[in-house]
């Protein structure tokens, strides 16, 4: 009853929404004004202007950087929520234990995770550093050694791969993306006077593509170290 | 105006998906299940922004050699990655909440939930 | 040839999340969802946006999916 109801509210609801898409410009067309806005000058100037060849690395990291700056900081803040909530939590209000997990993977993914694991490192090193010039980018490599953490994890033991990493440095690691940025935008009032502002001469390209370039070794070290103490913490706690 | 929806076919398959995400998220009991399709909507929406931005015959914006125009916009892209990794956040959080509530309740359906208060 | 390829794509996402919706076994519909997530990443990369994609692909058929399981192993498997 309650299904047939709802699937029925839904059905109707879905008639103005379709209605509404089908009037909007024919998906595809040159002219519409997502095209010959801001984009247009994007994709224009975006090379000289902000430094990058690939523009969404150019929109994210320059014209648009504090949308980035935030984003980072939400992830972090999720980290600590997420922290907070497992580490904290008094083991007499939890009633039901964890179901078995011993079980080991067996020995031929044992083995191909830890044959493939530098080469896997090096593809998600090679993201981060070519985000400027090909598609990828901080984040996308970050997501990548954050997987590989994880399968190491899973083979290797969450105390083991925890343990190559030295205890003062997790946090460090851990909050390396907002604290890039920050970096940044002092350094950005420092040459400019605006908070994260690149200088726009025309000679000091150079100046421009290296802050993107640490800014993106900064999102993709933080975006790994927190995919990788997402993964150690949930699972073990 | 059925032609005009096989123009847009994009457009009405992200919005065929936010319903069935919005389906998933009103009508099961699992909180669990009830996330997963939280998670279909935020990709439907993904997947609107997108295609917004796309042009017939476009290439990725990306300037290099063997770059010619149309391309496609790189504002709606931006603005998605953004989006992805704030859906991510999430995701995390609230999937431990959802092992908070079980430890400390014993079941993560909504009817069991409300009946306990 | 290309328009073939795009309605195959849109159905294959329409009927992973209607599996979604119907699967009862919550690891199964993980894995369904898994699925949906790389058939977006398909998508895009065909619509000409590499770095959505990839991000897509790296942190949704990646992360959220193992996440997604680590949640179902610690509670229930099965919705009622």
């Amino acid at each position: 009853m309650k299904k047939a109801l709802v699937t029925s509210l839904l059905i109707i609801a879905a008639i103005p929404m379709l209605i509404a898409v089908a009037a909007l410009p024919r998906h595809g067309a040159l002219d519409t004004p997502v095209q010959t806005g801001i984009s247009a000058h994007y994709l224009e100037f975006g090379v000289e202007e902000a430094g990058a060849e690939n523009i969404v690395t150019d929109v994210i990291l320059n014209y648009r950087g504090f949308d980035t700056e935030f984003e980072v900081t939400v992830i972090f803040t999720s980290l600590a929520a997420v922290l907070a909530l497992l580490l904290g939590a008094s083991t007499a209000g939890a009633t039901l234990s964890r179901p078995g997990s011993g079980v080991r993977p067996s020995v031929v993914v044992r083995f191909v995770v830890r044959l493939l694991a530098p080469f896997t490192a090096m593809f998600a090193i090679y993201v981060i550093l070519n985000g400027h010039v090909s598609p990828g980018g901080g984040f996308q490599g970050g997501a990548v050694l954050g997987a590989l953490f994880i399968t190491l994890t899973v083979v290797l033991g969450g105390a083991r791969v925890a343990g190559a990493f030295p205890e003062a440095s997790r946090r460090w690691l851990q909050i390396a993306a907002p604290l890039t940025f920050a970096v940044a935008g002092v350094a950005g009032v420092l040459l400019t006077g605006f908070y994260l502002g690149y200088p726009t001469e025309v000679g000091l390209h150079w100046l421009r593509t290296f802050m993107i370039i640490a800014i993106e070794i900064g999102i993709g070290v933080g975006g790994a170290a927190i995919i990788a103490t997402l993964f150690i913490v949930m699972e073990a706690e | 105006m059925l032609e005009a929806l096989w123009h847009n076919l994009d457009y009405a398959a992200s919005v065929v998906l936010f319903l069935i995400g919005l389906y998933i998220v009103i009508a099961k009991n699992n909180l669990i299940k009830k996330f997963l399709g939280l998670n279909i909507m935020e990709t439907a929406v993904f997947s609107f922004i997108v295609a917004l931005g796309v042009v017939d015959g476009g290439d990725a914006p990306i300037m290099g050699q063997g770059a010619h125009p149309p391309f496609t916009s790189p504002v709606p892209q931006a603005l998605i990655l953004t989006g992805i990794v704030v859906a991510v956040s999430t995701t995390a959080l609230a999937l431990t909440l959802i092992i908070r509530i079980y430890q400390l309740n014993g079941t993560v359906e909504a009817d069991e939930l409300r009946e306990m208060e | 040839m290309s328009t073939a390829f795009d309605i195959t794509l849109l159905l294959l996402l329409i009927a992973t999340a209607l599996a979604v919706a119907r699967l009862k076994d919550l690891l199964a519909a993980a894995v369904v969802f898994s699925t949906y997530s790389l058939v977006m990443c398909l998508l895009w990369l065909h619509r000409g946006a590499p770095d959505v994609a990839m991000t897509e692909a790296a942190v949704g058929a990646g992360v959220t999916t193992v996440l997604f399981l680590i949640a179902i192993g610690r509670t229930t498997r099965r919705e009622k």
